[in-house]
């Protein structure tokens, strides 16, 4: 079948809250309205009230409430909207999120997903269409997963909801509408893809693009020209941003010997930049050039389209960048 | 309201033994034996103690960062506690969390946050699963006059009062923020109490020092929490003894209104009193029960001097489940 990434959120929503009584969801306008995505619609009259909460405008509180209930036995999963508002409760998800586990002992346990729609949309302006998981990769403690298809949408969003760490689980609002063909036995077979581990999208042997999120479909549509051209590209989508799969993406690093970091937000100090540091520091031998990061310009998003395309990184960006390592 | 013996003679022992481990974190602060810094709750144990007395299994805590003994009081074993204190691996986090992190989920210890007022919503999310479990329970929140300035416990009042949620505030104004009076920090009299109204949430506002009275006023809110009306709020009035930190040389203020509020204001003398008067209690049983305490606290504390900190290699060890 054919599955949009936001039925795909929304199918591993229902699912877990079938399975497991301890879940519940809550967030601005996820009940009546089914979020502003419409991502889910139908949840409050299977649910009903309890289960399907909708809040305030106080994300601090929605926060903490996550943690409070999880520690105390439920498992919450809290929708935050938009990426750009889990900066209004910063401090609650870096220090409190991340840290309660490790400051307060073994016996606590932080079992809450923090689910965000993530990145450009079009015209959404500067406080609207942020990445936020080089923000919070500062933050020990926290894993941070962003899927870049419906499938492994899916299968990363029931991991999250299973997991009893606390995952910040971002969702690329450029991908909802984005349809993938799932045989239908493997879409409704409970599937659960691991936290932690990196998917090679596609095998190639000159070159390692890892790509995150959105990023994703467009390196894989490059790598195809690439290939026209005699450029063999390797694409790798961590999938789970921190903490990284190092084994996979070494493995094809010690392969290729090249390597560049394809993301949707600003280039300084973003994932590229953290990944590049540590690929030199671990692979320095393993490679032919420098680590070459593809990133959005260091520029507020623009509320005008053409130019919020043009500082985020497109397909020709990518061929460009990648042409400039051979 | 008419006490037994009994009861009374708990709630007395309580907070004597909150005053007597008050007092004893200042002394080993002052040995250097303690890796952060104490801010000790003398003078505040009545506010503490009287709200607490209202507690029963199931119900969740959410303290202030002093005074630290209530961890004790409400079931952490002195083992742990002086360890975690010590940062020893005999304490609570292992050592990794200290004098803010202190306690035992076991206890209904929901943790604290050192970023003053983030952990409200943590109470709500303890009150939560109160809620959605359908118990008759109380997510207790402490929090002090400096704290009610922030905006983490507007928005936990905010999303506690719209779901209704067993949760009790309790604003614990012992007058001062480090330096900052409240007088200049809230326009309000009551920074407690008078913004209660705003969220719809019943509460009172009672003399800290007063135990019982202390002890009556949080019975009354706890009792509407438990018939499952929603939110309530208590403040209690007190006063800060010691400095914030230990070595805080308080120059900000006047040592005679310290010394007079010590004098009048002590909780734990006032309720020796009335228990005396009552012929409940004689000055022998007293300095026993002191002597009995402090011995057991000495012990302990020998222990966690003595015990292991945890290992370079480990230090990764609780970072995820």
């Amino acid at each position: 079948m054919k599955v949009t990434y936001a039925k795909a959120i929304g199918d591993a929503l229902k699912e877990e809250m079938r399975r497991d009584s301890k879940i519940l969801l809550f967030g601005e306008d996820v009940a009546e309205f089914g979020n502003i995505f419409g991502i889910t619609r139908g949840m409050l009259e299977e649910f009903g009230p309890t289960r399907i909460r909708n809040t305030p405008i106080a994300e601090t509180a929605m926060v903490g409430a996550a943690i409070g209930s999880a520690v105390t036995g439920l498992r919450p999963v809290l929708e935050l909207m938009y990426s750009d508002f889990t900066l209004v409760a910063f401090s609650e998800i870096f220090h409190c999120v991340a840290k309660w586990r490790y400051m307060h002992g073994p016996d606590y346990k932080v079992p809450l997903v923090i689910r965000n729609a993530s990145g450009s949309a079009n015209g959404a302006g500067s406080e609207h269409s942020n990445c936020v998981e080089s923000l919070f990769m500062h933050s020990p403690g926290l894993t941070i997963v962003t899927p870049s298809c419906a499938y492994d949408a899916k299968g990363l969003l029931k991991a999250a909801i299973r997991s009893d760490n606390p995952v910040l689980f971002c969702e690329p609002k450029l991908l909802y509408q984005v349809k993938q063909e799932i045989p239908d036995d493997v879409y409704e077979s409970d599937y659960v893809i691991p936290l932690g581990v990196a998917d090679v999208k596609r095998e190639g042997t000159d070159v390692t693009l890892i790509a995150v999120g959105l990023m994703v479909p467009r390196a894989l549509e490059a790598a195809e020209k690439l290939a026209a051209e005699g450029i063999s590209v390797e694409v790798i989508d961590p999938r789970t941003i921190a903490p990284l799969d190092t084994e996979t993406i070494y493995k094809s690093i010690r392969k290729t010997n090249r390597v560049a970091i394809v993301e949707e937000s600003n280039k300084t100090a973003g994932i590229g930049a953290e990944y590049a540091a540590r690929f030199q520091e671990e692979l320095y031998d393993d490679l032919d050039g420098p680590v070459v990061r593809i990133a959005a310009l260091d520029v507020p998003l623009n509320y005008n389209i053409k130019m919020e395309h043009y500082t985020i990184p497109d397909v020709e960006d990518i061929c460009k960048a990648i042409r400039s390592m051979m | 309201m008419q006490y037994e013996k009994e009861q009374v003679l708990k709630i007395y022992t309580e907070m004597l033994h909150t005053r007597l481990m008050e007092k004893k974190l200042t002394e080993i602060y002052a040995q250097g034996i303690v890796p952060g810094h104490i801010h000790s709750g003398m003078g505040q144990e009545g506010s503490y103690i009287g709200v607490l007395s209202t507690r029963k299994p199931g119900d969740y805590f959410k303290f202030g960062h002093r005074p630290l003994s209530v961890y004790h009081i409400v079931g952490e074993p002195m083992d742990n506690f002086f360890g975690e204190l010590l940062a020893k691996r005999t304490g609570n986090a292992l050592g990794h969390g200290g004098t803010n992190h202190l306690g035992r989920l076991q206890d209904g210890v929901v943790g604290f946050s050192g970023t003053l007022g983030a952990d409200a919503g943590i109470a709500v999310g303890a009150g939560l699963t109160i809620s959605m479990e359908g118990r008759d329970n109380v997510s207790y929140y402490f929090y002090g006059d400096g704290t009610a300035s922030r905006g983490p416990v507007h928005e936990a009042m905010c999303l506690a009062s719209s779901w209704k949620l067993p949760v009790l505030f309790v604003c614990e104004n012992n007058g001062f923020a480090i330096s900052t009076p409240v007088t200049y920090s809230s326009a309000v009299k009551n920074p407690g109490g008078d913004r209660a109204a705003g969220y719809n949430m019943p509460s009172v506002v009672v003399d800290g020092t007063d135990i019982l009275a202390v002890y009556e006023g949080a019975s009354k809110m706890v009792d509407y929490i438990r018939a499952g009306n929603g939110p309530a709020l208590i403040e209690c009035k007190d006063y800060r003894w010691r400095g914030h930190f230990e070595g805080d040389q308080c120059a900000y203020r006047d040592p005679e209104v310290t010394q007079h509020e010590m004098e009048t204001r002590d909780c734990v003398a006032l309720l020796e009193e009335r228990m005396k008067a009552q012929g409940w209690i004689t000055d022998e049983e007293l300095q026993k029960m002191r002597e009995d305490f402090d011995r057991e606290m000495d012990e302990s504390i020998a222990r966690a001097q003595e015990a292991e900190e945890i290992k370079p290699e480990e230090i990764y060890d609780c970072l995820f489940a």
